[in-house]
């Protein structure tokens, strides 16, 4: 994965000294993450070219321009972000220090340490500072020289496997996997189609640097906080809040209908959900497992509704989608023109509220009710956007490409499949009419030699038997 | 409620002004209610003081099938029953009076949220106590719950209401979670409420919002009901601006009114 690295290092020499020394709290430094080099790789060499900043192969995922910082430079640096990729290699070096500094004191500001590096190198180290607010994850990719070995096993994430445009198709999987991206985690993320081949059975699972198996989302994420990934560090008390009450609220309100939307509506879940898990599981769990999700889910659904009888249905089914549209106009209210909910970094809450709004834009639902209804907030689907092509670039052009693989194959397995048809049928035939021969079923009275003795002797072998 | 018959009922319900004789029915005070109930009735209670809407609070051994959702409080005003403090609310609005008009879009989407908040947590910490902690059930619960009914049927419904709440707990994902997650939990939402709330009276600022009414109806139950262990309530003890604020509300619109409803 060290292909950015080399570039780095010629830039990074007057800094990466500093490195080793602030990285007190943050013994990442040397882990690079899997997923990174697969984006880095052709970046690289059209960075490579400005000047060594751009040399940094590191995917502008990884900074998320926390204010807190350097103020002056976060702003730039945000900017920067915002345009390509942010090399941080040079702003590492402070930014890890103050991050250390400031992960101490709480504050938001402490901007102390960054300008430094700035006149040193004239790059866009601002955006790489900008980028660092108490990440750890600024850190892993930065200093490959050092401490490789330094994590004893990278975190392993296990989820569902993408589709649809996104990443992956389960909601859980996509808020952990954003969260993971917004804070630069290093983690190797498995996708899988198999839920029987992740370590807790169920998916998302994270499997952490000491083997510990965590399946519950929140405390996935809790334990990446706790692992110093943290994206909600620069939060005041109060948009910590704020966080803790828009989860409720997307919880209570807009969760019960994503799952009736893609689950309970009988067009959507057989034209899209089912067919996309029964295509995506191997045999033979294609055949039972998704209707056993289904019915899981229409358990949670009705317990978390309450009791109702059948004619009510519908009303609650009405019910639900208003509550949802107009938590769907809360959401809006409250994102404004911000880029993300609080400012101008991405927190715990963006990754959640995005997952749910980005399935509910990117799956093409023939039922479509509330995604009629979030196409007209044009502020949430710009945001989904923005985020989708800032932090999963390349999944979204992957998904073309497997659509047409699929394709190729089948078409491909047709003349093979009318080839064994046909030849099925003939071998068929033939065992038949051999079989037929050979019992004397149907015997052929033909005047050649070769055939007479065994017919006769066929005969004369039913001869005896009536005999 | 369908959209056809809420339009109907909202104008129904604007025509008539609040009438004298509106009732709020919830379980016995004294032996019957539990403390989740308490505080969602509680809440009502204070939101229609807070409108300044007269009601005159009915207890019955039957109230939770006699609601319409079958949740306690509901409210008996002119002809229509409605239950809940959210129809609740929108039934009052529909009748011209409201708390939160002078919010603008921001915040009142904060206070929806907020008090999604009180309800995910509170409310479900307050429903895993009752109901899922086997020494609180043993000693308060089903003894309370089952208390208007002859034996064999106190056991037999508060052991049906107990597998329903625990297989809502399993649904929503609490159902692995210890007592102490649970008041961890609990802890993290008054935080998240004190840091609101901050040093103003109220939640937005200086005038209270069914949020107000909410957050003190289920922490004045929580502060002041006895159970078997103290914890929930050391929780809430440990925020003094949430006490102030409690006190506050009680001074305001319970004792000023010269009747003492919190008995």
């Amino acid at each position: 994965m060290l292909l950015g690295g080399p570039p780095r290092r010629s830039p990074r020499s007057g800094t990466s000294p500093k490195g080793p020394q602030s990285s007190t709290g943050h013994v990442h430094f040397g882990k690079s993450p899997q997923t990174w080099p697969r984006r880095t790789r052709p970046r690289s060499p059209g960075l490579a070219a400005p000047s060594g900043v751009r040399g940094s192969t590191q995917p502008k995922r990884r900074d998320f321009p926390r204010r807190a910082w350097l103020t002056a430079l976060s702003r730039y640096g945000a900017r920067l972000w915002m345009g390509r990729r942010p090399s941080l290699p040079e702003a590492r070096g402070p930014a890890p220090r103050s991050a250390a500094a400031s992960r101490a004191s709480r504050s938001l500001a402490s901007p102390e340490t960054s300008p430094s590096p700035l006149p040193a190198t004239t790059r866009g180290a601002v955006a790489g500072g900008g980028s660092v607010q108490g990440r750890a994850g600024a850190q892993k990719e930065v200093f490959p020289g050092q401490g490789a070995g330094k994590m004893a096993a990278p975190m392993e994430l296990f989820c569902w496997s993408g589709g649809w445009g996104l990443p992956s198709v389960d909601l859980d999987s996509l808020a952990v996997l954003t969260y993971a991206r917004f804070t630069g985690a290093p983690l190797k993320v498995h996708k899988i189609s198999n839920p029987w081949r992740s370590p807790s059975g169920t998916l998302p699972a994270l499997r952490t640097s000491h083997g510990e198996v965590i399946s519950v989302p929140h405390k996935i994420i809790t334990h990446l906080r706790k692992e110093k990934y943290n994206a909600d560090y620069d939060l005041s008390a109060r948009q910590g809040a704020d966080t803790l009450a828009f989860m409720s609220l997307l919880e209570e309100k807009l969760l019960p209908v994503l799952v009736h939307t893609f689950w309970i509506d009988t067009k959507n879940y057989v034209e899209v959900t089912r067919k996309w898990y029964a295509e995506a599981m191997p045999f033979p769990l294609n055949f039972f497992l998704p209707g056993r999700m289904q019915r899981q889910y229409m358990e949670r659904l009705q317990l978390l509704s309450g009791e109702h009888r059948p004619e009510d249905e519908e009303e609650l089914e009405k019910e639900l989608y208003r509550e949802a549209r107009e938590c769907l106009t809360l959401l809006s209210q409250r994102l404004g023109t911000q880029k993300f909910f609080f400012g101008d970094a991405p927190a715990s809450l963006d990754a959640f509220v995005f997952s749910y709004l980005a399935l509910l834009l990117q799956a093409k639902l023939p039922n479509g009710k509330l995604q009629a209804h979030l196409r007209g907030l044009h502020n949430l689907c710009a945001y989904c956007t923005h985020i989708l092509s800032l932090y999963f670039p390349w999944d979204g052009a992957e998904v073309p490409p497997p659509r047409h693989t699929p394709a190729g194959p089948e078409t491909e397995e047709e003349p093979y499949g009318r080839r064994n048809q046909i030849l099925s049928v003939l071998a068929g035939l033939a065992a038949m009419v051999g079989y037929a021969l050979l019992s004397g079923i149907v015997s052929i009275q033909r005047a050649t030699p070769a055939r007479a003795p065994s017919t006769r002797a066929l005969g004369m072998a039913e001869e005896d038997e009536e005999e | 409620m369908s959209l056809v018959a809420e339009a109907f009922v909202s104008q129904i319900a604007a025509a008539e002004p609040w009438p004298e004789n509106a009732t709020l029915y919830q379980q016995l005070k004294g032996e019957q209610i539990l403390l989740s109930d308490n505080a969602a009735s509680l809440a009502v209670q204070a939101f229609l003081q807070m409108c300044n809407l007269p009601i005159k609070v009915v207890c019955r051994a039957n109230a939770e099938y006699m609601s319409p959702s079958g949740k306690v409080p509901f409210i008996h005003v002119g002809n229509q029953v409605v239950s809940e403090l959210g129809p609740i609310v929108q039934f009052v609005k529909a009748k011209g009076h409201s708390l939160s008009d002078g919010l603008d879009e921001v915040q009142k989407a904060e206070m929806k949220a907020y008090m999604e908040l009180v309800n995910n947590m509170l409310l479900t910490a307050e429903l895993y106590l009752q109901w899922c902690d086997e020494a609180t059930v043993g000693e308060i619960t089903h003894a309370r719950y089952g208390s208007p009914y002859p034996w064999p049927l106190n056991h037999i419904l508060a052991y049906q209401k107990q597998w329903e709440i625990k297989r809502k707990m399993k649904a929503i994902g609490w159902g692995k979670k210890t007592l102490d997650q649970v008041l961890e939990d609990v802890d993290q939402c008054c935080q998240a409420l004190s840091q609101r709330l901050g040093t103003q009276p109220y939640f937005f600022n200086k005038q209270p919002t069914e949020l107000d009414a909410l957050v003190f109806g289920h922490l004045y139950t929580i502060l002041t009901t006895q159970l078997t262990n103290d914890e929930l309530s050391e929780k809430v003890k440990n925020y003094s601006n949430l006490l102030a604020f409690c006190r506050r509300i009680e001074q305001h619109y319970f004792e000023d009114r010269g009747k003492d409803r919190l008995s």
